[in-house]
């Protein structure tokens, strides 16, 4: 079990890192949020296309690039720390659920376009507090009513994944976005990095997938437990950064606020927690891709580690740099609501726990 | 590293070291008496240091093995599920051996450290005093040079093992008319020298794990010295980085009573795991203690990998100490009211680890001073704008101040 990352995912991280900074700094989240565009397709297009993020987890023969979850969690910490505006969460865990999924004309039709960012998919995978959704008709003929909210990229996905309770048990259908009676409303969402929708459907008509619904919705919570611990761990490591910088620089009663042990001893808490989160992280993803039995425990305590941990980060970010760090113009805020939605999404920790609790026989 | 050391170590292992038990070490110590404990740890590392997995990365004419970091991660991978009976030559091994490697003479090297090695030598560690703990640079205890020699006076204290060490690493201030961090020099102090008084230091538990030692008139030959005079406070970092390290990755037994399969199987017993608060909290537990462990062991690859954990082996020391205050917690919540009274030895066990849990946030360095650590090595922050760094020790403040 390799804890340090090889020289490929560092490659991987380096040039994620550079692209992040080129293509999608800091500023760039600021126009979105100014043009009420959710993410910017340039900047998609040449994340999936060029960088290949799209198709990291996705097997060679289906299109993408089979480079395993490891690749995946060193990609979304580099996007995770820059707060890139993009539908790739909600793609991979589509993309995760066929994969679990028996159904080959599915993942045949979709999981290359998926992996070349040709289409957006997400899954509507939610804690039931978001409403639900049951399935009616024949299975020639099945239409879904219901409704479920947040869903990741709802409102910009061409191919949705709705989990729904039909006579038959849980199953997961195919909802074109352009089927009848289907309503996508955009919500208002505190990060301003993700964009989230409110999915309704009434009558609306979908395909079923044939598989185990159960146990691929459960792989999908696992890898998307990974995937917002890992995005978590980039954004703490860029609040540690920003908030030890300027606790370096700016100074009150003749001292850098650094040498205060009131500034310095929160930081090296979050010091602290960023670095036993990373080591969980790093376990989760050698998990996945090399003893997968691991994973629904090594996922989830990565998520409870670091989405608690960030979240915390994230406010001590916004109260170490005082009045400053609270105005709209810095970017603490930025992270602290991102820390705050990565913190339920998927799961608040309370549900995280439980999870964890049932997964380790408790 | 090859396959044929893991191979050997295995079977070495198989045949010559006892499985991890859940006995208290400290109480078991207690009930078998000291002596006996010191004979059989003094004849298994005999054992351990004549086939060869003593010292794996240390020098070959120093005693060790002279392998690499690969070798002795392959043995603690090994040795996990044993309780090696060698806990009283774990402090001398890795503060004082690492730091006489690390900036003895020669001469030191040669003499001490392959007794040391296989057992035949117990060493401790004399830091801190009564009014030096977190301040360690703020000792007392004076080393005078009296022609080739120098003579020791002062008190120590927290000292573990010294009942029964042979020698000891000590710091003693060489020049009180410097600036504290300036006039210190570390020594090897002969423990069973005239003028050495060690008594036990009884602490919360009722146990008696540490010592005070006191040094009357001790006289210390000239070469006596580890590193340079004056500069023991850089040998001191040395050591004090060892410690962390070791304390940090050292990980905690699974068979604690405040470990989680300890605390998951009294919750069971007791009926309680179908409180949501309780399955919450043990959670919780399974993951800070699972990161724990990752953190360790991602140290000790780094490692492996050539790269020196440095002051990030502080944060390993802090976060095992705020673990073992959770785990407490969490205990208190398993237990309820059953924990304030009590007649059953498992019970016992639990609630002498909860109030054990507080020294780990003391020794080998405080949580605060920890932070300090970190923020400063790690993260760059300026230091604490303390006004002793310049002052010449003898105008200094230092200890408990009496109210005027």
């Amino acid at each position: 079990m390799a804890l340090i990352l090889t020289d490929e995912e560092q490659a991987l991280a380096d040039s994620v890192r550079k692209f992040v900074a080129d293509r999608s700094p800091l500023t760039s989240l600021r126009q979105l949020m100014a043009s009420g565009q959710p993410f910017d397709p340039d900047v998609w297009k040449q994340m999936a296309a060029q960088l290949g993020l799209a198709g990291l987890t996705i097997p060679e023969e289906h299109g993408g690039a089979g480079a395993g979850v490891g690749a995946l969690s060193v990609a979304l910490t580099e996007l995770g720390a820059g707060l890139v505006a993009s539908p790739l969460l909600g793609s991979v865990l589509a993309a995760e659920v066929l994969l679990r999924l028996d159904d080959d004309a599915a993942k045949t039709e979709l999981l290359p376009q998926i992996a070349a960012g040709e289409i957006i998919a997400t899954l509507a995978l939610t804690s039931g507090l978001g409403g639900h959704v049951t399935a009616a008709g024949s299975p020639d003929a099945v239409t879904l009513t219901g409704s479920v909210s947040p869903v990741l990229n709802g409102a910009e996905s061409s191919v949705l994944l709705v989990p729904a309770q039909g006579e038959s048990g849980l199953a997961v259908y195919l909802v074109d976005a352009g089927a009848a009676g289907l309503t996508r409303t955009r919500l208002t969402a505190v990060d301003h990095s993700r964009s989230l929708a409110r999915i309704s459907l009434s009558g609306t008509p979908a395909r079923v997938l044939a598989g185990d619904a159960t146990a691929a919705l459960a792989a999908a919570q696992d890898l998307g437990n990974l995937a917002i611990a890992a995005e978590s761990a980039g954004a703490m490591r860029a609040c540690i950064e920003m908030t030890a910088s300027y606790a370096r620089i700016r100074v009150a009663f003749g001292q850098p606020i650094g040498a205060f042990q009131a500034v310095k001893h929160r930081l090296a808490d979050m010091d602290k927690a960023w670095e036993l989160g990373c080591a969980a992280l790093r376990d989760a993803a050698s998990a996945a891709d090399e003893e997968p039995g691991r994973f629904p425990v090594a996922s989830s305590v990565a998520r409870v580690l670091l989405s608690d941990a960030y979240a915390e980060a994230a406010v001590d970010t916004v109260h170490l740099h005082g009045g400053i760090g609270f105005t709209w113009e810095h970017d603490a805020h930025l992270y602290y609501k991102n820390g705050l939605s990565n913190k339920v999404l998927l799961g608040a920790p309370g549900e995280q726990l439980d999870r964890l609790a049932d997964a380790l026989g408790i | 590293m090859s396959e044929d050391f893991r191979a050997r170590a295995r079977a070495w292992l198989e045949a010559n070291a006892p499985r991890r038990a859940s006995a208290d070490d400290e109480a078991e110590a207690e009930a078998r008496g000291q002596a006996a404990v010191i004979a059989e740890q003094k004849a298994f590392q005999a054992k351990l240091f004549d086939a060869g997995f003593a010292g794996i990365t240390w020098p070959r004419e120093y005693g060790g093995q002279g392998l690499t970091s690969a070798e002795q991660i392959a043995w603690s991978q090994e040795s996990r599920d044993y309780d090696l009976p060698t806990g009283v030559f774990f402090i001398g091994l890795s503060m004082p051996g690492n730091t006489i490697l690390e900036v003895g003479s020669e001469a030191q090297k040669t003499r001490y450290l392959p007794k040391m090695l296989r057992g035949d030598e117990i060493w401790c560690q004399l830091f801190s005093e009564p009014g030096a703990g977190s301040d360690v640079a703020s000792l007392q205890t004076s080393a005078v040079r009296d022609g080739d020699e120098w003579v020791l006076n002062g008190q120590k204290v927290w000292t573990s093992g010294a009942q029964f060490s042979d020698y000891g690493a000590i710091l003693a201030r060489t020049d009180p008319a410097k600036p504290k961090h300036e006039g210190i020099s570390m020594f090897i102090v002969d423990m069973h020298a005239p003028g050495v008084t060690v008594r036990p230091l009884k602490v919360a538990t009722g146990h008696s794990p540490f010592n005070e030692v006191f040094f009357d008139n001790v006289r210390l030959p000239a070469d006596a010295i580890i590193g340079e005079e004056n500069k023991g406070w850089a040998a001191a970092v040395v050591m004090l980085r060892h410690e962390r390290i070791a304390i940090g990755t050292m990980g905690s037994g699974r068979t604690s009573p405040l470990a989680f399969d300890s605390l998951r199987d009294l919750a069971a017993g007791l009926g309680r795991t179908s409180d949501q608060g309780v399955r919450r909290e043990l959670a919780e537990l399974y993951a800070q203690g699972r990161a724990m462990q990752l953190f360790a062991l991602l140290l000790r690859q780094e490692m492996q990998a050539g790269r020196s954990p440095g002051a990030r082996g502080s944060i390993a020391k802090l976060a095992g100490s705020e673990l073992s205050r959770y785990a407490g917690n969490v205990a208190a919540d398993v237990l309820g009211d059953q924990l304030a009274g009590f007649d059953s030895e498992e019970l016992h066990a639990v609630t002498t680890s909860i109030v054990a849990a507080p020294g780990n946030s003391i020794a080998g360095g405080t949580a605060e001073i920890q932070r300090n650590i970190i923020g400063e090595r790690v993260l760059g922050l300026a230091k604490d704008p303390g006004v002793d760094r310049a002052t010449p020790f003898n105008q200094l403040r230092v200890g408990t101040q009496r109210q005027h």
